[in-house]
């Protein structure tokens, strides 16, 4: 609760970012440092409410108020105790989670919300520096082997969560890294990869086996770990773009935002790309005006583009929370990211209808129509353009997990939305084959992955305690 | 200034006690309905049956199920069963004893649908509460705050920047309770009943699911709930005839007779009556006659007198108005003095009488329970738990028994004789001041737990003591405050000034003022400085 009248004496104050000459000239972190004492005058704001909506506006229910209260306190080991009584990986949301915590918070109702997603992080950065994040092995072990087949933040928080129960967990990873969208698909200067890396190390002390480079269903069978492993966990995520059906899609420098982005994140990481896909000096038109859209108008400053827009289908969003997403739903409003105030134009209601290529077989115009409001998008007469484009992003959401493979292997039944049907106890149809994360959701956040991990995880535990019952 | 809560009821010990209350209360505004909030619970029947025979209007049957935000959770969680059972059981016992037609049955506890309402009538209510529910309507969250004054949402609160926050409309409590009696209205067309009259106490409406497949239903037999006593037929299921509050028996009609005039246009009245103990509640009904035309401001002091003599009955000068002077030669029973609103009471033993009045007991228990204003002089020896909650009259009295001044909050005591013990138990305000003779006062008989007790030296309490042991020799002729008064410079430092913590920290007395450090006073550069931030 803090201070009982806080609310009424504090402002809501978050960190500034960066000035953006200054941060579009390299990959690090947008936003500034803020003093720790200014943070626990924002935990002073929150209200210990009866019926703390925050808890479930957030997907892993965190116990929000008591935190807020710990830190004002000043009491920042319980703080991260309870912080991590419902969220492995704070330090993840707390940079790049929208907060739909924040959209709940009663204080919202009437005033700026809590910032609850500021205090997060700078509970579990606090944590980290003190050093009281230390490994936490089991202390027996199960004898029991689990194959987690993804290593975004669902298989991630389903690993550490079976590795503390005593299970041997062995995680596959396709690419020569661990982590997933958190490594390749945000862009460093949302996500810094060290942050990555310092939880990766202590999930490696507590005995989670990383198996990079290991592409589950090519590699190794689907066959192969149901017989090797007591339980599967996929999570592999929705891997699969929706894709751009218009004459012209067939050019040379048309691209899905996950092409594009993992490249830049390697760079980042010191890698060679060759062939990097690269914005430098080019007119770049990202089609998709979400998140994913955002990361690439990011990256692609940084990478010194001639010009940036990001076209949407959908109709401009309200400024303010609008009367059809009423607190405490998560609100339908125009959002500003980082990247948006880098520059670039962002435009909407806008339908690509044919791209034009030169010579060579590369994009060189685009062309485009208004459309009316969904669902039917009605093209408007006469509102036909066309521009300048030699780099075209596709950033326009996942349609679903990939399906030839491991799904296919398995054989797991599959819903009407393409993603892997699960049981409330997350197994599939296929015993002892389990599944969360954008893989059973479709694509989501990263703290509803995480939700989905942990939960994925009691379920597995639950079910082998089960099945060592019975033996 | 703080309260002991939940507020103990020390003018309630037995359904008697209660009866009394009802009557005073009835008697102070006859035209209100007097209603008893009952905590539904096991035997909450028996407790309803008493309270029709103490001739409440309504009784009120509080599920456990509901509760105020402010409550704290053993009291939201612990207190009570549902209503539907206190409910069953109020209707059966009432009807049983042919008491149900005679008093209003009312129901609340988390109702929130037009079926709670259906259930509640054919279980036998005719009234139903509801807060929570319109409340969350017009934009309460449950904050579960209220006690704080920080509601975000402006509900309950009395700050005005929070007050201004409040979103709701008229409108949408209107809407709320459309849809409750929209469905009421359903239900009851669908079991063919034309208005609510018909539907009260009809439990034969009412059958258990059989779709209740959980094991734990297998156990169930709601046989007792739905329980229709079997009696003639000319005994009411519902309220059909007003009770008979007996008070056109009261000695007030006859005060108001007297007095009408000084009610219209304030001249003074003065008028000597015998008075006997069945006489009870003497004064209020007066006093709710003045403050009908006049408000709580009552009228000038002393305009209406009026002197009994004989032994009055109970609560005699209840709530009694400002501008009223009973004065009683005699005795008086319990409840003196109960809700004094401002007026004046002075009793004395008979002129006649050879008893010394410092060692007699002169009036009842729980005398000035509740006063709120007003003063009250008793030569002669009160009973227990003397002005029992006592938030703001001044009375002199010569002794008291067990408990004086429990819970008091506001007002001054003056006892110029032994006390019982545990005085000032849970007194949180106000002042007392007792004659502490013998010392035992000081070592044994007063409960320390939330008062100091200290010597009486302050020009002001000496001066104020002085005064009213003067008054009450005047109005009393007490040979006790006379000789208080001749011995004075050997009385006075025999008082004890009995002063509550609670009230000493809203004085802001004995609280150390902030430490401020020794500085030089800063210069003129310095204090430019400091303007520049």
């Amino acid at each position: 609760m803090g201070k009982l009248t806080g609310f009424l004496e504090y402002k809501r104050e978050t960190p500034e970012r960066r000035p953006v000459p200054q941060r579009i000239n390299d990959w690090f972190e947008v936003y500034q440092d803020f003093a720790e004492e200014k943070v626990r005058t924002q935990g002073a704001r929150c209200m210990d409410c009866g019926i703390p909506f925050c808890h479930t506006g957030c997907p892993v229910n965190n116990i929000i108020p008591d935190w807020n209260d710990l830190v004002y306190r000043d009491r920042w080991q319980d703080a991260v105790r309870v912080l991590h009584s419902t969220n492995n990986f704070p330090e993840f949301t707390g940079r790049i989670c929208p907060a739909p915590c924040e959209a709940a918070c009663v204080l919202g109702i009437s005033e700026p919300p809590v910032t609850i997603k500021l205090i997060e992080k700078t509970i579990i950065e606090h944590a980290f520096d003190e050093g009281w994040i230390t490994p936490e092995p089991p202390r027996q072990r199960s004898g029991k082997r689990i194959a987690v087949v993804g290593s975004g933040p669902a298989g991630l928080a389903a690993a550490q969560q079976l590795a503390r129960a005593g299970h041997s967990v062995t995680v596959f990873e396709k690419a020569d890294r661990p982590g997933g969208l958190l490594r390749y698909g945000i862009p460093e200067f949302k996500l810094e990869k060290w942050v990555l890396d310092r939880r990766l190390d202590q999930m490696r002390a507590e005995g989670v086996e990383f198996r990079c480079g290991v592409h589950a269903g090519v590699d190794i069978g689907g066959e192969e770990l149901r017989r090797a492993f007591d339980a599967v966990l996929l999570s592999g995520g929705a891997e699969h773009p929706r894709d751009l059906t218009v004459p012209g899609r067939d050019l040379n420098g048309i691209h899905f935002a996950m092409e594009y982005l993992p490249q830049a994140n390697r760079v980042c990481a010191g890698e060679a790309v060759p062939g990097q896909i690269l914005a430098t000096g080019k007119h770049v038109v990202i089609i998709g005006g979400g998140d994913t859209g955002a990361d690439c108008l990011g990256t692609a400053h940084r990478q010194k583009a001639a010009s940036v827009r990001q076209w949407e289908i959908m109709p401009v969003p309200p400024g303010e929370r609008s009367p059809q997403t009423p607190w405490p739903l998560w609100p339908l409003k125009l959002r500003t990211e980082s990247a948006h105030e880098e520059g670039g134009t962002r435009e909407w209601s806008i339908a690509t209808t044919h791209l034009e290529g030169d010579e060579y077989g590369h994009v060189r115009r685009l062309h485009a129509v208004q459309v009316g409001p969904a669902p039917r998008f009605e093209r408007i007469p006469g509102s036909e353009f066309s521009i300048d484009a030699d780099l075209v992003l596709l950033a326009m959401g996942f349609t679903g997990p990939e399906k030839n493979g491991l799904i296919e292997q398995l054989g797991v039944e599959l819903d009407n939305r393409g993603n892997v049907k699960t049981g409330k106890d997350y197994q599939s149809s296929v015993p002892g084959v389990f599944a969360a994360g954008d893989m059973r959701r479709g694509q989501s956040l990263v703290v509803w992955a995480i939700a989905e991990g942990r939960q994925a995880a009691a379920a597995i535990h639950h079910q082998l305690a089960r099945d060592h019952k019975k033996a | 200034m703080p309260l002991i809560s939940p507020p103990p009821h020390h003018d309630i010990y037995s359904i008697e006690d209660l009866a009394q209350l009802i009557y005073d209360l009835k008697n102070v505004n006859p035209r209100a309905r007097i209603s008893v909030k009952l905590v539904a619970e096991v035997g909450v029947g028996t407790v309803a049956a008493g309270v029709a025979k103490a001739h409440a209007d309504v009784v009120l049957i509080s599920g456990y199920d509901g509760g105020t935000g402010a409550s704290p959770l053993t009291s939201i969680k612990h207190a009570g069963i549902p209503w539907e059972l206190g409910l069953a059981e109020t209707q059966q016992v009432l009807v049983m004893n042919d008491l149900r037609s005679r008093i209003r049955v009312q129901t609340d506890g988390k109702l929130q649908t037009g079926r709670d309402v259906v259930i509640a009538a054919l279980l036998g209510a005719e009234e139903f509460g509801f807060s929570t529910a319109p409340l969350v309507s017009m934009g309460c969250i449950m904050m579960r705050k209220c006690h704080l004054n920080t509601c975000p949402v402006g509900i309950a609160t009395q700050d005005p920047v929070l007050r201004a926050k409040f979103q709701g409309q008229p409108e949408d409590v209107i809407n709320f309770f459309f849809y409750i009696a929209e469905e009421v209205r359903a239900l009851m067309a669908s079991m063919g009943f034309r208005n609510m009259d018909e539907m009260i106490g009809r439990v034969d409406q009412i059958e258990m699911r059989d779709v209740l497949a959980h094991w734990k239903a297998k156990g169930l037999d709601l046989s007792s709930i739905l329980h229709n006593p079997q009696v003639p037929g000319r005994v009411g299921r519902r309220c059909l005839i007003a009770q008979d509050h007996g008070l056109d028996q009261a000695l007030d009609y006859k005060l108001i007779d007297h007095a009408r005039e000084s009610i219209e246009n304030g001249s003074r009245v003065e008028f000597k009556l015998p008075i006997r103990n069945v006489h009870r509640t003497v004064g209020a009904m007066l006093s709710g006659e003045i403050a009908r035309r006049h408000g709580s401001n009552g009228l000038p002091d002393d305009t209406v007198r009026f002197e009994f003599y004989g032994s009055a009955g109970q609560s005699f000068g209840a709530f009694l108005a400002k501008g009223v002077t009973l004065s009683l030669e005699g005795d008086a029973n319990d409840y003196i003095g109960k809700g004094l609103s401002g007026g004046r009471l002075i009793v004395y033993p008979p002129k006649t009488s050879l008893f010394l009045p410092e060692e007699n007991i002169l009036i009842g228990n729980t005398a000035l329970y509740g006063a709120t204003s007003g003063e009250a002089f008793f030569n002669g020896v009160a009973g227990e738990r003397f002005a029992v909650r006592n938030s703001g009259a001044t009375a002199v009295v010569e002794g008291v028994g067990d408990h004086g001044c429990e819970y008091m909050t506001k007002g001054l005591v003056i006892c110029l004789g032994r006390t019982g013990r545990n005085f000032a138990a849970g007194m949180t305000g106000g002042i007392a001041y007792v004659l502490d003779e013998g010392g035992e006062f000081r070592s044994v008989l007063c409960n320390p737990a939330s008062v100091d007790l200290e010597d009486v030296v302050e020009q002001a309490d000496v001066q104020a003591l002085h005064t009213l042991i003067t008054r009450h020799a005047e109005y009393t002729e007490s040979p006790r405050a006379r000789w208080v008064l001749d011995n004075w410079a050997s009385m006075l430092p025999r008082f004890v000034k009995v002063f509550p913590h609670e009230y000493k920290r809203v004085l802001g007395i004995g609280v150390k003022p902030p430490q401020i450090p020794l500085m030089p006073p800063p210069t003129s550069e310095l204090k430019q400085e400091a303007a520049r931030g």
